[in-house]
């Protein structure tokens, strides 16, 4: 029996997502299973990222796959793939879970400690040293104080590794937005990541390449 | 390559995108010459390391072991919802569907009685037209009324409406100009009844309509009913009068 059930999951798991969601639109359950150990790793980090929570990251993927159980048949694989579907599934529900956080913020909530804005607490440039856990929870402090456009861009091409081309299906904008996107948000990365310092001799250097192109 | 155009490819060349080989060499060539570019993609290759340090810590992650129990739970609960909100979703629109056949069926049925109803008087007017008139004693007071009736030029038109709108010009084409008229104006009014046996055969001849108020007792002159509480009240009256001036026909307005 168990042995039957193993190689039936094994069978449907060559099958790509869109037929496995055909079969749990169905009622297979071993379907839905598969996809969700298939995607929800992609959805709970994007989650996690955007907002720094884990738990709003279980929430999140929670609400996506019963959002797939829902609304499923209006997956359209002509228009992208399954992943990206989910994804701006994903992006929608983080979207106004961060909406709401902000409004009960305004409503007098205190910033705690990991959630304060990110600013170089050494003159040493954080990147320097990829080996320390500090200099990673740098970068992740600082991704997450960029704008949500900013945020978006560098969660879903830099950290997930999807191309421009998805990324854009995912935000519902052209290619060119989210290249120039990108290229904002990494210089804002690198002011924000590098020391005060280091800063205002790059401010001069600017002023003297602008020079340069005039 | 100078500095500007430089700075448009950066990123790409710090994160290893694919492009030209020939753009990637003249971008780095330009780096051999100009230090603050060197610098840039120096700074943008630490960027993209930091990155990726980050992106494989975060690789294993993934959401807890409680998401996955809760959503196979709400899986196998919505497989026995599902089939009864397919039901009766499906009754729903089957009710809807029969609602509105009805509603037509009935709206139809309604449209064709009303135009038979309408008909009916018509038709019974004319058998009485095509039959020769036996002379009664109704008839002999219809004879008095006509005399009674004032000429065209003596009618004492109502003074709250405008005069254009009651004086018209009509060519009597057919029995039922009448009923359009009605329609129209949205009054109550009986068919014409003529004043004398020639005036039946002259009302096809065309002539003139013109509204007058008469006693209410004017009524039983017709054979119509009158109310007895309103007896010293007036009724609206439309009086046919013909080329010559003579009144032809009448009819009561309501």
């Amino acid at each position: 029996m168990t042995a039957d059930l193993h190689r039936r999951m094994n069978l449907k798991s060559e099958l790509n997502d869109s037929e496995l969601l055909r079969l749990m639109l169905a009622g297979d359950e071993e379907a839905f299973a598969l996809l969700y150990r298939r995607r929800q790793g992609g959805i709970y980090r994007f989650a996690a990222q955007m907002s720094g929570s884990d738990s709003i990251g279980d929430d999140i993927t929670q609400e996506v796959f019963l959002f797939l159980m829902r609304e499923g048949h209006t997956f359209d694989s002509s228009k992208g793939t399954l992943s990206a579907f989910l994804l701006g599934v994903a992006r929608m529900y983080v979207r106004r879970r961060l909406k709401a956080e902000q409004r009960l913020e305004l409503l007098g909530d205190t910033l705690d400690d990991d959630d304060a804005p990110f600013s170089p607490q050494s003159d040493m440039c954080p990147l320097e040293d990829l080996t320390r856990a500090e200099t990673i929870e740098s970068v992740r402090k600082a991704i997450l104080s960029l704008p949500e456009k900013h945020r978006e861009v560098i969660v879903l091409c830099e950290l997930q590794g999807v191309s421009y081309a998805e990324t854009a299906e995912i935000l519902g904008c052209a290619i060119g937005t989210v290249r120039s996107r990108l290229h904002r948000a990494r210089a804002q990365l690198l002011t924000m990541l590098r020391p005060a310092a280091d800063v205002e001799q790059r401010d001069s250097a600017t002023v003297k390449s602008a020079r340069c192109f005039a | 390559m100078n500095c500007q155009k430089f700075e448009t490819v950066v990123s790409e060349l710090a994160r290893g995108q694919m492009m030209a080989a020939e753009q990637r060499a003249e971008a780095m060539a330009h780096t051999d010459g100009c230090d603050d570019c060197a610098a840039r993609l120096r700074d943008e290759e630490m960027l993209t390391r930091g990155l990726q340090s980050l992106a494989s810590q975060m690789e294993p992650r993934e959401a807890s072991r409680a998401v996955e129990a809760n959503l196979l739970a709400a899986f196998r609960a919505r497989q026995v919802v599902v089939p009864i909100a397919k039901r009766k979703s499906n009754t729903r629109y089957w009710l809807a569907a029969i609602a509105a056949m009805l509603l037509i069926a009935i709206s139809i049925l309604a449209f064709r009685w009303n135009n038979r109803s309408a008909n009916e008087p018509i038709e019974a007017r004319r058998r009485e037209q095509a039959q020769p008139p036996t002379p009664d004693v109704n008839d002999k007071s219809k004879e008095q009324f006509a005399r009674d009736i004032p000429k065209a030029d003596d009618v004492d038109v109502l003074p709250q409406r405008p005069k254009p709108k009651h004086v018209r010009q009509v060519n009597l084409r057919r029995a039922d100009t009448a009923q359009v008229a009605n329609h129209v104006t949205k009054e109550i009014a009986t068919d014409f009844i003529p004043l004398s046996y020639m005036s039946a055969s002259s009302l096809q001849d065309g002539g003139q309509i013109i509204r007058v108020q008469l006693p209410r007792s004017a009524l039983a002159n017709f054979g119509l009913p009158v109310n007895m509480d309103r007896y010293n009240e007036k009724v609206k009256a439309d009086v046919l009068y013909g080329v010559d001036g003579m009144a032809r026909a009448i009819r009561f307005v309501q």
